[in-house]
């Protein structure tokens, strides 16, 4: 089989570096030559609903305002999550994959409805490095976080991870992120799957069940300098 | 107090904080000015032809190219060394206060006070891009300060403004005396939205112009860069010429010789002046380190990378990557993942700097081999009696540049 990953909207969800996730994932497939296509959707074009892995990064406000909208019309996402795709959205895209979201003037936007979360917004603006002990079985997370929004479970979700140092979610719950069945989201940039790729291989696992090990200790090395050196 | 007593003052702390080696005493001398007199800025800007310089790069570069066209009419303040916040502006116009012009690079948040408190002739305003986003604002933020501050403008005051750029042409078009320029920038790394209304921006397809169904879009330049050539209105034509490398160089040297025109100085005279400028505070000079001979290059941001790669591939096969993440630096690194290094494959690529790791994965991701050192010494030792590019993050860059100084 081949895995298709879509990078949905790198022009306006790739302000954060993020879209190096995509580059990560495929590169990881490479070197265990795995077969993969990535598919970059930019605005206009038709969003697919058959393929196995979507990613969504962090963008600034218009911007996810303006990917709310395209990609809620037609449902394709939301086809393609009854079909059994896996969701990985970060900061922006974690938000906006939620049920709504906030804009400027007291605004609030519709999400895509993946994940039962909403977004208000916070002051001060939450910047740093994001630390949190993960609840699957995972090393330390690491990333950085810049966003002003913070995201309330609206169910009995599980967090992605238990905050040691940063903000995550906000609102007092101490967690980062959000797991279900096909939704992996996080407040990390980084990218994430730079700082953790134990993260990138536990999404694409999910996929194609256990995967070898990649010898790549630069990985390891940045990962752990990150967690001893965040300042 | 009167402004002369102040300067006194503000000269014996740059002077002590010079010899007791903490700065080089701009950054005192201003503050001890500003201090004491907070409206000094505004007192020292009258009967002066002063030029703002702003954007999120090029801003040294080009105001170090203007003051030097201008230098060949008047005598002309300048702090293009890159102390661009409130002290640094208030020493430059102190410390060459009979100069009939001033040639000010602003820090693009300043903008607004320098604005207010210079009541300039001419704007020179560069581009707008993603920069430090864990401290300063999005871009169109910025765009929008931009905006507001140009609406309490002397009506005397032209905005030369980059057309290529979405956010410079939404904070100036509104401004009755604007002359726009472009050198035929393909696309913008930020501007997917509209500045105007957030709906998604039209790009033609080769990217260099742009609109919305709102209304807003390119306006049509009345200065044209292609190559060389810079055609502006009257059937004006000049070449270009920029001992500096690169093409953002050629389009900032442009820029100087139009803002300088702006405040009647010939063309012939401006382009021959800038032609001669091959560095500008430590960028592009040679620095001896063990065996090696580095060509300094300073980038700061995604755009910033991505035009000094360029400039590099035509330089030494050898290059030194060093990457901090301090604050001035940015303290988040995600930017290097929206630069493609790929271009480096058939270089031989050192790293070193506080994140090396961080660029040693996006290097390993881009498939280029290289190798990972402690310090620049190291470095060099593995180069080897070489000549080789170094391409430094802010902090970084600015230690090694003042090696160079001394």
């Amino acid at each position: 089989m081949t895995l298709t990953i879509v990078h949905l909207l790198p022009e306006l969800l790739g302000t954060y570096g993020d879209q190096g996730n995509v580059e990560i994932l495929s590169w990881r497939l490479k070197q265990r030559q795995i077969s993969h296509e990535v598919i970059v959707v930019t605005a206009g074009d038709k969003v697919p609903t058959q393929a196995d892995l979507y990613l969504l990064g962090g963008g600034e406000d218009d911007a996810q305002i303006a990917a709310a909208d395209l990609l809620n019309r037609g449902g394709a996402l939301r086809k393609a999550h009854s079909n059994g795709a896996h969701f990985f959205a970060v900061c922006a895209g974690f938000q906006l994959i939620g049920s709504t979201f906030p804009a400027s003037g007291n605004r609030t936007i519709e999400g895509l409805g993946l994940l039962p979360v909403e977004t208000i917004s916070a002051t001060p603006r939450s910047v740093g490095e994001l630390i949190s002990t993960p609840t699957i079985d995972l090393p330390t997370l690491t990333g950085f976080e810049n966003h002003s929004g913070q995201t309330r479970h609206l169910e009995d979700l599980q967090p992605l991870g238990n905050v040691t140092r940063g903000v995550g979610n906000g609102l007092d719950s101490g967690i980062d992120g959000a797991i279900t069945d096909q939704v992996l989201a996080t407040y990390m940039h980084g990218p994430a799957f730079a700082r953790n790729p134990e993260l990138a291989d536990w999404i694409l696992s999910r996929k194609l069940g256990p995967l070898e090990k990649i010898d790549a200790p630069i990985f390891t090395l940045l990962h752990d300098e990150r967690i001893k050196n965040a300042k | 107090m009167y402004l002369a007593l102040a300067i006194a003052l503000g000269r014996v702390g740059g002077f002590i904080s010079r010899i007791t080696k903490r700065g080089s005493g701009v950054m005192v001398t201003g503050r001890v000015i500003l201090k004491l007199i907070p409206s000094a800025v505004e007192t020292l800007s009258i009967g002066r032809s002063v030029v703002l310089v702003s954007g999120t790069n090029g801003k040294s570069t080009t105001t170090a190219l203007i003051h030097r066209a201008l230098s060949t009419s008047s005598a002309t303040a300048s702090n293009y060394t890159g102390a661009n916040l409130f002290p640094g502006i208030a020493t430059a116009l102190a410390e060459n206060r009979g100069a009939p012009f001033a040639a000010l690079e602003v820090d693009e948040m300043v903008l607004p006070w320098a604005i207010q408190q210079t009541k300039p002739r001419v704007i020179v305003l560069l581009n707008l891009g993603r920069d430090q986003l864990d401290r300063l604002s999005e871009v169109r933020v910025v765009a929008a300060k931009w905006k507001a501050a140009l609406v309490g403008l002397p009506a005397s005051c032209t905005v030369l403004a980059d057309a290529d750029d979405p956010f410079v042409t939404w904070a100036a078009r509104d401004w009755v005396n604007v002359v726009w320029f472009t050198s035929g920038v393909v696309g913008h790394i930020d501007a997917s939205t509209c500045p105007e209304c957030g709906l998604v921006l039209k790009w033609t397809p080769e990217g260099t112009s742009y609109s919305c169904e709102c209304g807003f879009k390119k306006p049509n330049p009345e200065w044209i860069l292609r190559d060389n050539i810079l055609v502006g209105p009257n059937n004006q034509k000049v070449t270009v010429v920029s001992a500096i490398p690169g093409k953002a160089a050629i389009s900032n040297a442009a820029r100087g010789v139009i803002a300088a025109s702006l405040l009647g100085v010939p063309l012939a005279d401006s382009t021959d002046a800038i032609s001669k400028i091959s560095s500008v505070d430590g960028r592009f000079s040679t620095l001896k380190i063990g065996p090696t001979s580095f060509r300094l290059l300073l980038s700061k941001n995604p755009a910033s990378w991505r035009e000094t790669l360029a400039t590099s591939a035509t330089g030494p096969k050898a290059v030194l990557l060093v990457v901090n993440a301090n604050t001035q630096d940015g303290k988040d690194t995600s930017w290097l993942w929206d630069v493609d290094f790929t271009s480096l494959h058939d270089r031989t690529v050192v790293v070193t700097g506080e994140r090396r790791l961080d660029v040693s994965v996006r290097l390993t991701v881009n498939d280029v081999k290289h190798s990972v050192v402690d310090d620049e010494l190291m470095a060099a030792n593995v180069l080897g009696n070489c000549e080789a590019d170094l391409i430094a993050s802010y902090t970084a860059f600015h230690r090694l540049a003042k090696g160079v100084k001394r």
